[in-house]
């Protein structure tokens, strides 16, 4: 058992048929930082990338880069382009591989978070996804079973959004806000959380 | 808001079937979205060479394709970065298994897209490398010049580059050569009106009817502060003293000026300041050696100038002269 396209087809739909409420909850908690925004992004990202599931190849590399294709083409946000570099970053590690060890996950988080770290601008400790990424990634590490993956990332992703909760935002629109921020969980953390919780069967 | 347009949402797609529907033999519509401007044949055998940014600067970007120009160029929305599709679509076309050149203005968003947009080529083998065109001095110190926005230096690094692939560059000599020219580029404006972005409705920025501004980015970004309209020889004094003081021009040096109109300004009051620059190089025994005065990088219906000079050395200057043929550059 390893990830292949398949894993990644479904849980792109998967998260698509879930995302409506998540995106009106993203919408709100946006608003109060940023321009609100995030929910739409998500929503018209994963219908994009679900429309891209059936052309999508066996090779994961290249699906991974169909999927960031699909995402980038949702325009004006810079939480789309993030996801898209991390996408296709993760791409560029598989690229020609048909399946991937789910214990290798964590390596294409990783190349995904520092992708995002270079094209974004922001650092650890910035109250961002990369937080989250990085607690995620520390807890999956050399995990093998996909379900007990999932679970570790999820709560390490809860408990990434929970402790930055009561810290300033320190880039992007909301750091305008950063006092105002405090006590105002994350919207790209939270939605992290959020996309995790989708994927359970 | 006083416009010819039809709907605002549709002033982009509009004005691109106006240029298809005027210069068919040189500009075609393509890609997913229709935000691909194209020639209509791929050039085969040389390293291709394209562009993108948001629109409302016409001929800036998408206007500069043509023979020893552009081959293709993303169109976005007024004042809007287009996203990395239609960049990669360009990337595509013009990929004829050389390589491709990606001229792009220094803006966030034009930046990040484009260097998408090359990561995604290179998965399909294709190999697409950028040049960043930072020529604004008004926009940030000389220890900062990563910071300067892209302005009408656009129009000579796309020129340099153009010919150099038409004339047989590989890729790296290519981007070697756009960043030579873009290294000796240096260009300032004055804004006196605002420009209207359509689906805004309203100017950009108020101005006074008394007051100009120098240094203002093409998209009403602030400049080097507001002052009061004198003469147009003391305004070209006061940029061309900018551009100087940033990289001084010698005795002897061969430079190409452009003195640019941002779309309100009459060519008449162009050839004023060309008057006046001319002046103030030639007292410095510099020689004009390539010379273009019009609207060649706009920002709709602002009124003022922009005058950008490039240090010129035998390869730039032959490059500059090479054959090109667009609506808005021949020679």
């Amino acid at each position: 058992m390893a990830f292949t396209t398949e894993n990644l087809r479904t849980s792109i739909v998967r998260i698509k048929d879930r995302i409506g409420p998540i995106g009106d909850e993203m919408n709100a908690l946006d608003g109060r930082l940023g321009d609100g925004d995030l929910g739409v992004t998500l929503v018209n990202g994963f219908r994009n990338m679900s429309e891209a599931t059936e052309a999508m190849p066996e090779d994961l590399g290249m699906a991974l880069f169909h999927a960031a294709k699909a995402m980038t083409a949702v325009s004006g946000s810079s939480f789309g382009t993030l996801m898209a570099t991390a996408l296709m970053a993760a791409g560029k590690n598989v690229k020609g591989q048909k399946e991937v060890e789910w214990v290798e996950v964590a390596q294409l988080l990783q190349s995904a978070q520092d992708a995002m770290i270079a094209r974004g601008g922001a650092k650890l400790g910035d109250k961002t996804v990369l937080d989250s990424l990085a607690a995620i990634i520390a807890e999956v590490r050399d995990e093998d079973s996909p379900d007990a993956l999932l679970n570790k990332a999820a709560s390490a992703a809860r408990e990434a959004r929970d402790s930055f909760k009561d810290k300033p935002n320190k880039i992007g629109r909301a750091r305008v806000y950063a006092d105002k921020s405090i006590g105002l969980e994350d919207p790209g953390m939270a939605a992290i959380v959020r996309l995790l919780e989708a994927l359970h069967p | 808001m006083k416009k010819l347009i039809n709907k605002p949402e549709n002033y982009v797609d509009e004005v691109l079937q106006g240029m298809a529907a005027a210069h068919p033999e040189t500009y075609a519509i393509g890609g997913a979205t229709g935000r691909m401007l194209h020639r209509p044949q791929p050039v085969a055998q040389k390293v291709g060479v394209v562009s993108g940014g948001g629109f409302g600067h016409i001929p800036v970007f998408g206007g500069y394709i043509g023979d020893g120009l552009l081959d293709a160029c993303a169109i976005g929305d007024v004042f809007a970065s287009p996203d990395m599709n239609p960049m990669l679509e360009s990337i595509q076309f013009a990929s004829t298994g050389k390589g491709v050149l990606c001229i792009v203005g220094n803006y966030g968003g034009d930046r990040m897209n484009f260097d998408m947009a090359c990561e995604m080529a290179a998965m399909e083998d294709i190999t697409a490398v950028k040049v960043v065109v930072a020529d604004d001095v008004a926009a940030a110190p000389p220890e900062e010049s990563e910071k300067r926005r892209g302005v009408a230096g656009f129009v000579y690094v796309t020129k340099i580059a153009g010919a150099a692939a038409a004339a047989g560059y590989d890729l790296i000599q290519t981007q070697n050569v756009a960043q030579k020219a873009a290294d000796n580029i240096r260009s300032i404006g004055v804004a006196l009106t605002s420009c209207t972005v359509p689906q805004a409705g309203k100017p950009t920025f108020d101005i006074a009817d008394d007051e100009i501004e120098i240094g203002m980015g093409i998209h009403g970004e602030p400049g080097v502060g507001r002052s009061k309209l004198t003469s147009v020889d003391t305004i070209a004094d006061q940029m061309i003293d900018r551009l100087l003081t940033d990289k001084p021009v010698n005795s002897g040096d061969r430079v190409a000026i452009l003195v640019n109109g941002l779309g309100a300004t009459p060519v008449e009051e162009l050839y004023l300041m060309m008057r006046r620059a001319k002046a103030r190089l030639a007292d410095l025994g510099a020689e004009l050696a390539h010379i273009r005065v019009g609207n060649y990088a706009t920002s709709m219906e602002m009124a003022g100038a922009s005058i950008t000079l490039m240090h010129l050395d035998d390869e730039l200057e032959c490059l500059l002269n090479a054959g090109a043929d667009c609506p808005f550059w021949r020679n």
